[in-house]
């Protein structure tokens, strides 16, 4: 039984679903009698084939509906074709306007330059309404990361009068696009090694430089930025979201936190391979935010065990974290080294203090770089002294945090047993 | 267990307090997701795409009976009343929430439990020989070393923020059953005269580029343990490689550097560390840790109700035949419990079944439990008067499968069922090859067979180990099955070797199916198992009965 109230609906689903991953979501939702018949609606674009790969997976009978506008690439054509073949779906259906609506309202296939929305909505937005009428439900493959509209997605959404959209996608990030088609060794769209990260018809997309909005070469030069059919029935409502464990108040500006996995906000996912150093947070675009006026404040901060100072003195020699472990001997007669910390996941520095150290090394060793409050007692026990931090981290993790860690002496047990 | 120099249970208090204020610090922006993330990693929190997972270490595979019902407990409240055993000597439960984590750290805690570097760029939990302090061909009980392993790496300063993960094993036994070469340090214990030391491999592992570990030293006096195995940590922090995750374990450090290069590095480092640890050396610790893992006061009851059992009794004679192994103490065995029963997914235990082990190993085996490398539970010591009571107790619960190192007893990791890494199922393969088996009746025909399956790259499952390896692979969107055979993680480290093009799903069982029936043709007498026939006729044979049409196409040409 199909519950009337969409919102109420799309809420239920979404608090049941909150804990799920993208794979998940979707084999649960084609199950779950509360969602009424589902179709896949894909494009065959860029991202594509990771929805249509993972529907082949869960629910290879789905239906899925592609709109081929006659106004598509034809590599594009050539790409559904290649992955109609190599995935096992049973039921892909093209949905293009008629013939004779073309006729009428397109005669000679320009209206594009002449009105894009009237464009869209003849060849995309009326063909697939109609073809979306006997479904309860429709998957889409749309993301946060892409923005704009985009970014309050959930989950489910509800679509007036009476659909529902799924967006098993929402929470992911570019990489995990990029890493699902990977470890899948998925085919890619022929147009992505040439520059369009985001495509839609020929007319109306062009080539994305480095840097750019990877949609940004969709309707290049018009304030067009949806293609309509994902307005269908208004414009997209988030749901307000259900309410998260009592928890402090977050600070405005913190990025949201999955407080039950499945929350808003960029996470990171983990597997088996990963875990690779993650580049470090970029801390100089939010100092230099602060403006000119707050330049004293943008000073780094020197911590040590009795809370935070001033930069001091500069140190006599840096090393990087490629510094040869067999030379360090020109170091030891310096008083103050740097031993430098290109990542927070970056550990190679502490081996180094620890090899100066043991070398005999009797001056003062500064971290400077990356490292965070947590890492300070790991600082401390391989034998360096203070810890260099720029002013937004001393801002973000004031000197309180740092001296929790201050106790470093407690509980090392590696000194118990090498003395 | 850090009660060997301080109260053990303050320590994984205090690091459960820490990581409730890592979250709270999380949540109120002082902490950003990146810097979290190696943070939760290191208190084993993972996070599979959406949906967290806390991995608890059981250390050397050694849990208590209050332990196993502590475990019990965190899969009722906060799972869905089962944990799912690994490879690693792990326990997880998926579907945690992070907000509960703390709690379950707690409750941990309670028990002498933890999660401390199960996960992230550092050195792994110790693992080690479930039958350590009981297997009759043993030098010495490795826990004590392993323990003190443990305790040195446990926050270990220098050593948070490796390349990648590093896994250290450790064997007692005559007999690997550790699978140190598949490690990055594998640790064997060795007599040399009357002293006591270790054959140190280094290199090993598993997943996208299997290889096996090669001997770095070939006698370590035990003393030398710890400065020495930092000096590989340290070349390794130093040298492996941090700009391609799929490089960056020492396997490829050693691969690329070559092992005399770091053998040269290490060596000079040692005698560096040596004199630093020298002024400590950790010898009344040990003595502790010794008297921790002593063996219990064997008692020496009358078993002739054993042999009448033995007698009156075949599933109890056919179980004690697979499933005990033999004890170095008179009149005991050690008993392998196999959660590999029909219908079970190889690894999972339901909160009901972990009571009841530790119920019983209190009733009959010496309040001594443990979790083997290949998802079985071990009860170590267990006097043979006790073996009729303790195997009824385990029939009725479905718990006596008589089938430790038989074909049924896969081992398989989680797979498309559970994984979100997955590219294929392993748990449907595990089961409806296990159904053929028993379907033929052919387990006991068969004999020894050591199968694995797993459901990625990754390799949780050991697949290259195996004697008959399953790797289920994503091949544009179709499920695709790799072979590999030849593998053994026991008496001749080796890696499977792929046999040809994979096989689609359904195709699989007909395959091994095949595989079998040359087997049992093939094999000289029923006692050379089939690891020994492929050894003596080579792969040849085996791969013409798995790939019978190219066999044809061959023969006709
Ligand atoms: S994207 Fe461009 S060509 Fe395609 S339907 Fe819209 S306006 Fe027309
Ligand atoms: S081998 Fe792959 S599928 Fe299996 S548990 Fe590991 S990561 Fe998951």
């Amino acid at each position: 039984m199909i519950a009337p109230d969409l919102e109420t609906r799309a809420a239920r689903l979404n608090a049941r679903y909150r804990n799920h991953a993208a794979v998940q979501v979707l084999r649960h939702a084609l199950a779950d009698p509360e969602l009424g018949r589902v179709a896949l609606v894909s494009s065959f674009g860029a991202e594509s084939v990771v929805l249509l790969h993972m529907l082949s997976v869960a629910a290879p009978d789905t239906p899925v509906l592609f709109v081929d506008t006659r106004m598509l690439f034809p590599e594009t054509l050539e790409y559904q074709r290649q992955i109609a073949a190599a995935l096992p779906l049973t039921d892909i259906r093209v949905i293009r306007a008629d013939d004779a609506a073309l006729a009428e309202a397109d005669p000679d296939g320009r209206l594009h330059q002449r009105d894009t929305d009237a464009c869209c909505d003849l060849r995309k937005v009326v063909p697939l309404e109609r073809a979306l009428s006997g479904f309860d439900a429709w998957i889409t493959g749309r993301k946060r990361f892409q923005g704009g509209e985009r970014s309050g997605l959930d989950f489910f959404e509800p679509e007036p009068p009476l659909r529902l959209r799924v967006n098993p996608l929402a929470h992911w990030r570019p990489q995990d696009v990029a890493e699902y088609m990977e470890e899948n060794a998925l085919p890619r769209h022929p147009l992505v090694a040439r520059g369009y990260p985001s495509i839609g018809c020929a007319p109306c997309t062009s080539a994305v430089k480095a840097g750019e909005d990877p949609r940004a070469g969709r309707w290049r030069g018009a304030e067009k930025t949806e293609c309509g059919i994902h307005f269908i029935g208004g414009k997209p409502r988030p749901v307000a979201p259900l309410p998260a464990e009592p928890v402090s108040a977050p600070r405005p500006s913190a990025a949201p936190l999955p407080l039950r996995g499945a929350g808003p906000g960029p996470l990171s996912k983990d597997d088996e391979m990963t875990t690779a150093a993650p580049t470090a947070p970029a801390r100089q675009p939010a100092a230099a935010a602060a403006g000119p006026a707050a330049a004293p404040a943008d000073a780094p901060v020197l911590v040590r065990d009795d809370g935070f100072h001033p930069v001091d003195t500069a140190p006599d020699v840096a090393l990087p974290p490629d510094s040869d472990p067999a030379a360090l001997a020109p170091c030891l007669g310096a008083s103050l080294v740097a031993v430098e910390f290109p990542a927070m996941t970056d550990g190679r520095g502490f081996t180094l203090a620890r090899l100066l150290r043991e070398q005999g090394f009797s001056g003062r060793i500064r971290a400077t770089g990356a490292l965070i409050a947590d890492q300070y007692a790991m600082a401390r026990r391989v034998g360096i002294d203070e810890v260099q931090i720029p002013a937004e981290l001393a801002r973000r993790q004031p000197q309180e945090q740092w001296l929790a860690r201050a106790d470093w002496q407690d509980w090392d047990h590696r000194s118990r047993l090498a003395g | 267990m850090f009660d060997a120099a301080t109260d053990g249970r303050s320590y994984l208090r205090h690091r459960a307090a820490q990581f409730r204020a890592q979250v709270a610090r999380r949540i109120d922006g002082s902490l950003t997701e990146d810097e979290f993330r190696p943070l939760r990693l290191m208190n084993g929190v993972y996070l599979q795409l959406h949906a967290y997972m806390l991995r608890v270490a059981i250390p050397y595979g050694t849990i208590s009976p209050a332990q196993m019902r502590g475990l019990a407990r965190i899969a009722e409240r906060w799972d869905r009343g089962y944990g799912h055993f690994t490879t690693r000597q792990n326990i997880q439960f998926h579907w945690a929430a992070l907000v509960d984590i703390p709690d379950m750290l707690d409750a941990l805690a309670d028990v002498g439990l933890h999660a401390i570097q199960t996960s992230g760029n550092t050195v792994r939990n110790v693992t080690t020989d479930a039958f350590a302090g009981a297997a009759a061909d043993e030098i010495e009980d490795p826990r004590p070393w392993a323990e003190l392993l443990r305790y040195w790496s446990t926050d270990h300063a220098e050593f948070q923020f490796l390349p990648r993960k590093f896994k250290i094993a450790i064997s007692g036994g005559e007999r690997d059953r550790a699978v140190i070469p598949a490690h990055d340090i594998g640790l064997r214990l060795r007599r040399q005269g009357r002293e006591v030391g270790f054959e140190v491999w280094i290199g090993g592992g598993l997943g996208r580029t299997p290889l096996i570990g090669k001997v770095v030293r070939d006698f370590l006096p035990a003393a030398d343990l710890l400065p020495y195995i930092e000096s590989i940590l340290a070349a390794y922090n130093l040298s492996g490689r941090r700009d391609n995750k799929y490089k960056a374990r020492l396997k490829i450090t050693v691969a690329e550097r070559g092992l005399e290069v770091l053998r040269e590095e290490i060596e000079a480092e040692f005698l560096r560390r040596k004199a630093v640890f020298s002024s400590g050396a950790p010898e009344a610790l040990l003595d502790e840790l010794r008297a921790r893992f002593a063996a219990p006061r064997f008692r020496a009851p009358d078993d002739t109700g054993y042999e009448i059992a033995l007698a009156a009794n075949p599933s109890f004679r056919a179980w004690s035949d697979t499933n005990l192994s033999p004890h170095r103490q008179p009149g005991h065995a050690s008993v392998t419990v196999t959660l590999k029963a029909p219908d079970m997914t190889p690894g999972d235990c339901t909160a009901a079944q972990m009571r009841l082990l530790a119920d019983l190993a209190e009733r009959h085996a010496y309040s001594d439990l443990r979790i083997a490398h290949d998802q079985n539970i071990v009860l170590p010591h267990v006097h043979r008067s006790e073996l009729p009571a303790l195997y009824a107790a385990l029939r009725d619960a479905g718990l006596a499968t008589a089938n430790k190192g038989r074909i049924t007893d896969i081992i398989s990791c989680p797979g498309m069922d559970f994984c979100t890494l997955a590219t294929a199922r392993s748990i449907p393969i595990a089961r409806e090859l296990a159904d053929y088996v028993r379907a033929r009746d052919l387990e006991d025909d068969i004999g020894p067979f050591d199968l694995r399956i797993s459901g990625c790259i990754n390799a949780c499952g050991h697949h290259h180990l195996g004697h008959v390896g399953i790797l289920g692979l994503d091949r544009a969107g179709v499920e695709n099955y790799q072979i590999t055979l030849g593998g053994d993680g026991y008496e001749i480290p080796s890696i499977g070797e792929r046999a040809g093009a994979g096989f689609p799903y359904d195709q699989v069982v007909p395959a091994i199916g095949r595989l079998i029936d040359a087997y049992l043709g093939l094999r000289d007498a029923p006692e050379e198992r089939f690891i020994d026939a492929l050894r003596r006729l080579g792969a040849a044979p085996f791969r013409a009965a798995l790939y019978p049409e190219a066999a044809d196409g061959k023969a006709a040409k």
